[in-house]
């Protein structure tokens, strides 16, 4: 279920992706500017450029990289300096790549009228008419190496620890073994509140629900803790509700242990909601999910 | 960050799927050359230079008939670089000169002039040749430095710098339609001679100046004798033009000289001569190849005007010069598998080296050792082109099998099992008698096992304590075995050449090779695995069907794959061109199948035909239907088989050829399983797979090529009653069309010519939510036309072919691999080509798994199987089922070779590699322990409460 929750980042932007993708489904391909009738006994063109990979020698990748056109219809070689010639080429309109199994460029449409006129734009295949111009003699440059590999998952302490799973279990354990020690729960006014900010998370009635089951697990335990705390005391403790509004509270004396354990378990609440949220903005989930890890 | 929550729900679905794919693509980063290979290969060499730029270089430069031009470590035969020209006569090299760090060539014809530096693999300078086909190219020196090079057309003569590639002058060759001029020669001198002849008429000599291209010297020699300039005429010595006349076999070193020589009755003789250096002359000794095995070493003389013969070698087949400093190598060979050296001064030294078969060139390599004495490496190319190279005693240091370069077929076939494995094996085949001799079996053979792996630990142990690197893993015939999970098969291949191969699939190591002698260069190939080793004792059988093309004629050889032996079974007599073969699932009393072969009379011709055969052959008749395809004619017909082996007729679809050719035929792979009849859709229901075994796919290519009418078709025709069930015609389209045809689906991709742009296209063929007939199907007994979706798609990059994932029991999902120019191999998700795949996201298609539509097929550069092991010129991808049905055998072959194993949904079947051993078991042993202690801690509290 973590999943979830880690790839939620990820998906808004693909979704922006996506729906980029589908806004360009009904293409429209018209005429292009360029002719791309190639006469058989016009002229023949060359394509100029270079190719550069940054922070490399050119000797290191020049050896195994090569430029075509169109697939392998026209072939060019790079030379010494990484600049290229694609020679005999008719007028047309074609994509130019490098092709290197180090490294990745991006390919570029090359548009050559029958007069020899040059033009150089970016690839779209999807508005195969559109003309975002780039520069021409061709100026290649690559973006770094591929990336043929996966990342293997590693296992560490820390994955483990900061894995939100993991967390949840081990915060409701730390709230189950550090309450009952702290929180008088027989105090009403306590009790009310913990209910209060309870419901807000959980609206619907008929699901068994955690401050319900909270207050009895903390009830049951209360012979014990009852004289720790028995002596603390605070006056006026206002509550707004509100999820993420935390509380306005005053309070005469010391900070009482009461209002370290409200405080803890609406930090406690924002969490589950915090987590939960950009899955679904149904608190019933998260509730639901609490009880099954108790 | 909060992200609309009615969106984010079907797009966090997408993006798990998506990431899961992800996953199950790539490969890792440990696990490069864990389960693959590759090979990379050349071809067969035309022009080969040793780098004597410096003394101690180890570079060889080599360049091919596949257009490429290599540099290769002459110590390892390793590649250093390669550059892949474009295939076919534009990227043919006409020649490879060397100078130095340079080395020029003339491309496609007298296309291009291009220089490269051989030290980095880089281009140093390309420049566009005038047009005009090819003839000569040679270096032109200037006061002892190389300056210029002079390329010879047919009607032009140029020259070019060597520094930039531009041109210095043209000149048009006077009477070039009449006058062939056929070679350049230039000896350091400030003029440059040009050689052409008018057969059996005259010889032109014309001389141009260096500097501006002038002729200053025109001579016409009378010649009636001469033809071709290019192997009767050699210059040797100071500038004197040796040529040989056929007739007469007289030497005309311009003033004529007989010599008392014999040539071989309808031979013509050869004159072989080397300029060691282009600001040189070339040296005075030179061969005379008077027969096929016969030369002489001849020598002119300082008066420049007789010549004296040196040494007869007869027999000799192959000779070559080389010089090193002042020291000039000739080399020979002798048919007895034998190479002779002889120094110039007479000194000869013999190195054996033994080859079956005869090698066409021969390239020495003289150096100057140390100690000031000539050393010698040889380069051997033989016919099957096989690349030797030698070291000075004889020793083989590498060998090349470049025919691979040439893939044209290639089989798996398994490997046979061991004694052990086989006894395992045979306890589960036979029948059940009783239980105590079953239980007897049962234990015998365990005990076996055991005994094998004690065995195998007791020589890990006695293999450990030996010293490293004299344990060795080397793959013999003998040791090769059939392993846990069949991963490891033998992969038999056939190259262009008629050499097959019998390659080791987990190494790449050639376990066999068999060079067929008299296998025409235009022959085709099929190769058919007709007994698999599955049937002991009886030996796995291949046949390999070889055709004239022209012709039609073909002939069969039979042979064991896994030991590479021809077998002792006389393959039948194949009087009559071949049309078509079939292999039945019908077996001999010798568990072969039987290979039907249709001839142009259509009479048919089986193999084996033992009478077993025939009388099953005679039973079944009724029911074997076959096709052939006339593209031509723009015909495909059905036939069924008569009890006497003739056939009928029985449908016929013609393709009008003034409209449209047909391209391509392809029916289902035999050995493909389809494990679910249906998909279970959205809403519960099941939509059945209209799985026709009878279905072809045949594509059809429009002849007008206009891009506005061009179309691209594809036909299924059931192949059995010849209906059409479906027929897909692509507008503003043309090929190259490839297409992988299926289980249910046929996926086709193709050029648009309107956007410009490469579009994969699925048909995928339905029966609907009922079936008609659930237990069998037939052919003749389908009454509804299957329902065809179809659903297209954007490529982005062109393809050079394709290929699907196949397993054991087809439930793994299939992936179509996918081979690109730049070499890489893509492994694309079956799942984005669904033609079902929705454009508006419903609850059932999400309940499906349906991707939902985009009209651009991503390429993703994690799902390269071959990462950045790229396979140059990818002609074919060969898969084969592994005994895991998770894993599926990839080769990949073009120029290259690539093997390696796909997991199309994962590694379900097995552990995967990476898995965390140490962890599951230390997490085991501390609740092992904790469990040990909370007990003892409780037996003490028991007993604490006790006491109490």
């Amino acid at each position: 279920m973590w999943l979830h929750v880690r790839l939620s980042e990820v998906c808004l932007f693909l979704q922006a992706m996506f729906i980029l993708a589908c806004c360009f489904s009904d293409m429209e391909s018209g005429p292009i500017a360029t002719s791309g009738s190639v006469q058989p006994n016009g002229d023949r063109f060359k394509i100029e450029g270079r190719a550069i990979v940054p922070g490399v020698k050119t000797q290191d990748w020049i050896s195994s990289a090569r430029v075509t056109v169109e697939g392998e219809e026209y072939i060019g070689f790079l030379r010494t300096d990484g600049s290229f010639v694609v020679n005999d080429v008719p007028s047309g309109s074609y994509v130019v790549e490098v092709i290197s199994p180090g490294y990745k460029f991006e390919a570029v449409r090359v548009d050559i009228t029958s007069k020899g006129k040059m033009r150089a734009r970016l690839v779209n295949f999807i508005k195969t008419s559109e003309v975002i111009r780039q520069p021409y003699p061709l100026q290649l440059r690559s973006s770094g190496p591929h990336t043929y590999f996966m990342k293997r998952e590693t296992w560490g302490w820390t994955d483990f620890l900061m894995n939100p799973m993991v967390m949840m279990m081990v915060l409701p354990l730390l709230i189950i073994v550090l309450l009952p020690k702290v929180v008088n729960t027989n105090d009403p006014e306590m009790r009310k509140e913990m209910e209060q900010s309870m419901n807000m998370l959980n609206p619907n009635p008929e699901l068994p629900d955690v401050s319900e089951f909270m207050t009895k697990l903390f009830s049951g335990s209360k012979s014990s803790s009852s004289k720790a705390i028995g002596g603390s005391k605070c006056q006026n403790i206002t509550c707004t509700s509100g999820l993420r509004n935390y509380c306005n509270w005053s309070c005469h004396g010391n900070y009482n242990a009461i209002f370290k354990k409200s405080f803890f378990i609406r930090l406690y609440n924002c969490f589950l909601s915090r987590v939960f949220f950009p899955l679904s903005n149904n608190p019933r989930v998260c509730t639901t999910l609490v009880l099954c890890q108790f | 960050m909060k992200p609309p929550a009615k969106m984010s729900k079907p797009t966090s679905l997408f993006v798990i799927f998506f990431s899961l794919f992800v996953m199950s693509e790539a490969v890792f980063e440990d696990q490069v050359g864990k389960f693959d290979w590759r090979q990379q290969y050349v071809g067969k060499t035309l022009f080969a230079h040793f780098d004597s730029h410096s003394q101690s270089s180890k570079k060889l430069f080599l360049a091919t008939d596949k257009n490429i031009f290599a540099s290769f470590n002459s110590r390892t035969g390793e590649l250093f670089w390669r550059h892949v020209d474009k295939a076919g006569p534009e990227g043919t090299i006409d020649i490879l000169l060397l100078h130095g760090q340079d080395a020029l060539m003339v491309v496609g014809g007298g296309r291009l002039l291009r220089s490269w530096d051989t030290n980095m693999g880089g281009l140093n300078w390309e420049a566009v040749l005038d047009t005009g086909s090819f003839q000569a190219a040679c270096f032109v020196a200037m006061q002892d430095t190389v300056k210029h090079v002079a390329v010879l057309k047919k009607a032009a003569i140029s020259l070019h710098y060597l520094t930039n590639g531009h041109q210095k002058w043209v000149e048009n060759l006077p009477d070039s339609d009449t006058v062939q001029y056929q070679a350049v020669y230039s000896g350091g001198e400030e003029e440059v001679y040009v050689l052409g002849v008018v057969p059996n008429s005259h010889l032109t000599i014309i001389a141009y100046s260096l500097e501006d291209g002038e002729i200053i010297k025109q001579r016409s020699v009378e010649a009636p004798w001469l033809s071709s300039v290019e192997s009767s005429c050699v210059v040797v010595g100071h500038g004197v033009l040796m040529c040989v006349d056929t007739a007469t076999l007289a030497l005309y070193a311009l003033p004529i000289q007989s010599l008392d020589l014999e040539v071989s009755p309808g031979f013509q003789p050869v004159l072989v001569s080397s300029q060691p250096h282009p600001a040189r002359s070339p040296i005075s000794e030179f061969f005379l190849q008077l027969g096929p095995d016969h030369h002489v070493l001849l020598q002119l003389n300082a008066d420049g005007y007789t010549i004296a013969p040196l040494r007869d070698f007869q027999p000799a087949f192959l000779v070559s010069f080389s010089t090193t400093g002042e020291k000039t190598v000739a080399a020979v060979m002798t048919p007895k598998n034998e190479t002779v050296k002889k120094k110039k001064n007479v000194a000869s030294c013999m190195w054996s080296y033994s080859s079956d078969v005869f090698p066409p060139q021969l390239y020495v390599h003289a150096f100057l050792k140390k100690d000031d004495s000539v050393g010698y490496r040889v380069l051997v190319q033989t016919q099957d082109h096989a690349l030797t190279f030698i070291q000075q005693p004889g020793r083989v240091v590498w060998t090349r099998e470049e025919a691979l370069a040439d893939v044209v077929t290639m089989e798996m076939v398994d490997l046979p099992l061991t004694g052990t494995q086989a006894e395992l094996e045979g306890e589960f085949g036979k029948k059940a008698d009783g239980l105590f001799p079953m239980v007897l079996k049962r234990l015998s053979s365990q005990v076996i096992l055991l005994q094998a792996w004690l065995a195998h630990l007791w020589k890990l142990f006695y293999e450990a304590r030996k010293p490293h690197g004299q344990v060795k893993n080397e793959v013999t015939i003998e040791t090769l075995s059939r392993d846990e999970f069949n991963l490891q098969k033998m992969m038999v291949m056939v190259t262009a050449s008629g050499k097959l191969f019998g390659i080791d699939s987990k190494s790449g190591s050639i376990l066999w090779k068999h060079y067929l002698e008299n296998v025409q260069p235009n022959a085709v190939f099929k190769l058919i695995v007709q007994r698999t080793t599955a049937h002991f004792p009886h030996p796995p059988q291949c046949t390999l069907l070889i055709k004239d093309k022209d012709t039609g004629l073909a002939s069969l050889h039979v042979f064991n794959p896994i030991f590479g032996r021809k077998s002792h079974i006389a393959p039948p007599a194949l009087p009559r061109p071949i049309l078509q073969s079939l292999l039945l699932p019908v077996i001999d009393q010798d568990y072969a199948k039987v290979l039907l072969l249709v001839d142009d009379q259509y009479k048919v011709t089986a193999f084996p035909s033992t009478k077993n055969v025939l009388q099953q052959l005679q039973e079944m008749a009724s029911s074997i239907f076959f096709y052939l395809i006339r593209s031509d004619q723009g015909n495909l017909s059905g036939f069924r088989l008569r009890k006497d082996l003739s056939t009928e007729r029985i449908w016929e679809v013609v393709l009008p050829t003034e409209v449209q050719k047909i391209v391509a035929v392809n029916g289902k792979r035999p050995n493909e399983h389809v494990h679910s009849q249906g998909r279970v859709m959205g809403d519960r229901s099941v939509l059945y797979k209209y799985l026709n075994p009878n279905l072809l796919a045949v594509v059809t290519e429009s002849t007008d090529a206009h891009p506005e009418r061009a179309f691209v078709g594809v036909f299924l025709v059931d192949g059995v009653t010849g209906r059409i069930i479906h027929e897909a015609v692509q507008r503003k389209a043309r090929g190259p069309v490839h297409f992988v045809h299926s289980e249910n689906w046929v996926v086709y991709e193709y050029w648009n010519t309107k956007s410009r742009r490469n579009e994969f296209s699925v048909l995928e063929l339905f029966e609907g939510t009922e079936l008609y007939n659930s237990t069998v199907f037939s052919s003749l007994d389908r009454p509804h036309l299957p329902q065809v979706l179809q659903q297209t798609y954007i490529f982005p990059s062109p393809i050079t072919t394709m290929e699907a994932t196949l397993t054991e029991k087809g439930i793994t999902s299939r992936h179509l691999l996918v081979g690109l120019p730049s070499g890489a191999i893509l492994s694309l998700p079956k799942m984005f080509l669904d033609p079902r795949r929705p454009e508006v996201v419903t609850e059932h298609s999400r309940e499906e798994n349906l991707i939902p539509y985009a009209p651009e097929m991503p390429i993703r550069t994690e799902w390269f199987i071959n990462y950045n092991q790229t396979v140059a010129r990818v002609k074919g991808i060969y898969t084969a089922p592994s005994g895991l049905e998770s894993t599926c055998l990839v080769v990949a072959y073009g120029l290259d070779i690539y093997q390696t194993r796909v997991y199309p949904s994962k590694q379900f079947d097995v552990l995967k590699d990476d898995y965390d051993y140490v962890l599951i078991s230390s997490v085991l042993f501390a609740l092992f322990f904790a469990t040990m202690i909370s007990k003892r801690l409780a037996q003490v509290k028991l007993l604490n409460r006790a006491w109490r």
